[in-house]
């Protein structure tokens, strides 16, 4: 579904953003996305949407190479994948359900199919009481619920999340967790770039770890940190020294005396 | 590209309102530069019409007694062929200068009656290499040549007049300019701070993947809008200033300016012009807006 062949990308005057990535993502594949602030999350996403071009290597999505993409096809390429942001970026002058429709209407889909789609995912994210309310007038979850709604509504291959519960407390965020997972379900397949420590250990999905540009660690089932890259991960500030700070932290385990990634200690502030 | 009529209709007109202040003022300065563009244009075709016809565009003419024999008449034309001063020559037989005095007594028939072909006179319609030596010319034919009953050349003050029309129209034309460059101005700003009012909704449409054209198209199409109504306000200006002028110069009977009455043609192009530039007004500004601030 998703390949990076070689990737790299640099700004203006700066180390490279991206250096050298390759990894493959298969279709229905769920991808967690980790690694610390100007770690290249952000950016890997961007080249996923062609916002970015790579300096070198290629992208392939669903079969295309999207670096051979002419500019005019860049939003069909989007239409395929749909997006979910920390921020939730919900239209604040239009409901609920207009905000869904709005996704629809602007890719020129017919009013009836526009009706059924969106009174479908509305009913799938479980806000099918408050189509007619205003963003905000909703939660954050369920603000962020309504842009799950709006970024799948057109059945994309992919959905693409950038830090999706970083605004929101732990138990929202497994709600919307749950969702995500659902998504996944139907087939979909998602990428994740998260913070959120507690989400990636108990979901145990692939973790793809990038640290200043590279690719550290794929594995199958992971958790958000390891030992071994406590340095890498922390640029060289010993993890153990951060945890407890309220970052999402490492701790040492009492029984064996390793250093092991744990929950978020969000809320023990 | 699936952009339907009704979603375009909707997202200008709401972005009209929303906007509508800019919109006003931009409207506004299209209207009034294109009434001068449109002024301009009609004051100038008619001073050259009346003034052609007054002066028959010919800078110099040489009337012959009506009775004037066939050898004078080529007497004439010899001195006329060894004139320097003199291009080209055209003459008009008694019929013809008959039917060229009809058009030109039109309004006051009385004075057509008591002409006919034959007591026409007939007339050497020259141009002149320089006009100004118009005077000179014509006092060598005045001086006694048989048969000639008069040159005359068109007035100092004719061509004072001319003079001064060009330099209003010249003026007119570039207070109407600046003013063009300023609704331009106007109009990309105006286009520039509804696209500012809707990031929102452009970030969403691009993230969800509509097309460019899709994103552009009513904002483009706003700028046209207020060029439009703009160019149709200036329009009705320029219609009803020259129906008032055409009016007092009938009703006044000033019949020296009657070909100063534009024909009907003259009018309906000059509105399509004004028309047609306020178009190209609205859709330069809000292309240079689209191009410049929304980077799709």
């Amino acid at each position: 579904m998703i390949r990076f062949d070689n990737v790299t990308k640099s700004y203006k005057g700066q180390a490279p953003a991206l250096d050298d990535i390759s990894l493959e993502i298969q279709k229905g594949e769920f991808v967690f996305l980790v690694g610390s602030s100007g770690s290249g999350k952000t950016t890997f996403l961007k080249l996923l949407l062609r916002e970015a071009v790579p300096d070198s290597g290629s992208i392939w999505v669903a079969g295309r190479d999207i670096g051979e993409l002419s500019h005019w096809r860049v939003p069909y390429l989007r239409r395929n994948l749909g997006c979910v942001f920390q921020d939730f970026r919900l239209l604040p002058n239009k409901t609920v359900t207009e905000n869904v429709a709005f996704a629809l209407e602007v890719i020129g889909r017919p009013r009836n199919v526009i009706v059924t789609q969106v009174a479908q995912v509305l009913e799938l994210v479980g806000l099918g009481q408050k189509g007619d309310r205003m963003p905000h007038e909703l939660s954050g979850g369920e603000q962020q619920r309504v842009a799950v709604a709006r970024a799948f509504v057109n059945r994309p291959l992919v959905i693409l999340a950038d830090e999706p519960t970083g605004n929101l407390d732990p138990a929202t965020s497994q709600g919307i967790m749950k969702l995500l997972d659902r998504i996944n379900r139907t087939g979909t397949t998602v990428v994740m770039a998260t913070h959120d420590v507690g989400i990636v250990d108990t979901m145990r999905r692939r973790v793809v770890e990038l640290d200043r540009g590279k690719l550290v660690r794929d594995q199958a089932r992971g958790v958000y940190g390891y030992a071994s890259d406590m340095t890498m991960s922390t640029r060289g500030v010993p993890a153990v020294a951060m945890a407890g700070n309220g970052e999402p932290g490492l701790e040492r385990d009492p029984s064996s005396g390793r250093v092991a990634a744990v929950r978020a200690r969000r809320g023990q502030r | 590209m699936a952009v339907s009529f009704d979603y375009v209709a909707k997202e200008t007109a709401t972005n009209l309102w929303r906007n509508r202040m800019m919109a006003l003022a931009a409207v506004l300065t299209v209207a009034v530069s294109l009434s001068l563009v449109g002024t301009a244009l009609l004051l100038r075709q008619a001073v050259n019409r009346q003034i052609g016809q007054w002066n028959n565009n010919v800078s110099l003419q040489i009337f012959m007694d009506a009775s004037a024999s066939g050898g004078q008449i080529a007497n004439v034309r010899s001195t006329i062929a060894q004139t320097p001063q003199i291009t080209h020559c055209s003459y008009l037989d008694h019929q013809h200068s008959y039917e060229q005095a009809k058009r030109l007594l039109a309004s006051s028939p009385t004075a057509i009656e008591a002409l006919t072909p034959a007591t026409t006179p007939t007339v050497f319609r020259c141009q002149l290499r320089n006009p100004s030596e118009a005077s000179t010319v014509s006092a060598t034919f005045n001086s006694g040549v048989p048969g000639v009953y008069q040159a005359t050349s068109p007035s100092q003050s004719i061509r004072v007049m001319q003079q001064v029309t060009n330099v209003l129209q010249i003026i007119l034309l570039v207070i109407a300019i600046v003013l063009l460059v300023s609704s331009l101005v106007l109009i990309l700003n105006a286009i520039r701070m509804a696209i500012f009012a809707r990031r929102r909704e452009v970030g969403v449409m691009k993230l969800v993947g509509a097309t460019n054209w899709f994103i552009r198209v009513p904002f483009m199409l706003e700028g046209l809008v207020q060029g439009l109504l703009g160019a149709i306000v200036a329009a009705l200006i320029v219609l009803l200033s020259n129906f008032g002028v055409s009016y007092l110069i009938r009703h006044y009977k000033v019949s020296v300016l009657g070909s100063a009455v534009l024909p009907t043609h003259d009018i309906v192009m000059t509105e399509l012009l004004v028309v047609l530039i306020g178009l190209v007004v609205g859709v330069a500004g809000s292309s240079v807006a689209v191009r410049r601030f929304l980077d799709v």
